[in-house]
């Protein structure tokens, strides 16, 4: 998340919201929020229930794998990155700039 | 002869379902597509706030980054 937060800028330039999400509870995301200086929203998917729906939990760690999904303005997912893909945030940039100058 | 034919074919049916029992779990793989309509839902942020995709429908790109926990790198 610290990376999304140093390319926030970039992010909200190209017309983009981002939301992460875990299986964190709202108390644990919010010290969290506050030790790395995060502004926008952590969502607590606690008990899993978005994460099963996304196709992404882990039963082996009881959370969600690292995933990036860019979800364009009319609400269709535009592209996804997995991993060490989405800890970089520089292909969702790439994606959410192209999708400012459709629009 | 037949019958040596016949348990070197049973032990090449063995040796794949030996090694993938080595193998770890593999990682769970995403359900929803590319092109599909992301699922919306609503969930509460640190701040006690309720946010639903539907919110940002026809103004915003969404970046939904899941992270594996929180105090972790990523």
């Amino acid at each position: 998340m610290q990376a999304f937060q140093q390319n926030l800028s970039k992010l909200e330039a190209a017309d983009t919201q981002v939301l992460g999400v875990s299986m964190d509870s709202p108390f644990s995301n919010k010290a969290w929020a506050q030790q790395i200086g995060v502004t926008f929203p952590l969502l607590s998917d606690w008990g899993g229930d978005v994460t099963k729906e996304y196709g992404l939990y882990n039963p082996k760690y009881k959370a969600a794998r690292r995933a990036t999904f860019v979800i364009d303005k009319d609400g269709k997912v535009a592209e996804i990155t997995l991993d060490k893909d989405a800890v970089d945030p520089t292909k969702t940039i790439d994606a959410c700039q192209a999708r400012k100058l459709k629009h | 002869m037949k019958q040596a034919f016949l348990v070197a074919l049973l032990a090449a049916n063995l040796i794949p379902a030996l090694s993938a029992a080595d193998q770890p779990a593999a990682p769970p793989q995403p359900t929803v597509k590319v092109g599909d309509v992301a699922p919306n839902f609503t969930l509460q942020d640190q701040n006690g706030n309720n946010v639903s995709l539907e919110q940002f429908k026809g103004k915003k790109n969404i970046a939904l980054a899941f992270y594996v926990f929180a105090f972790t790198g990523g």
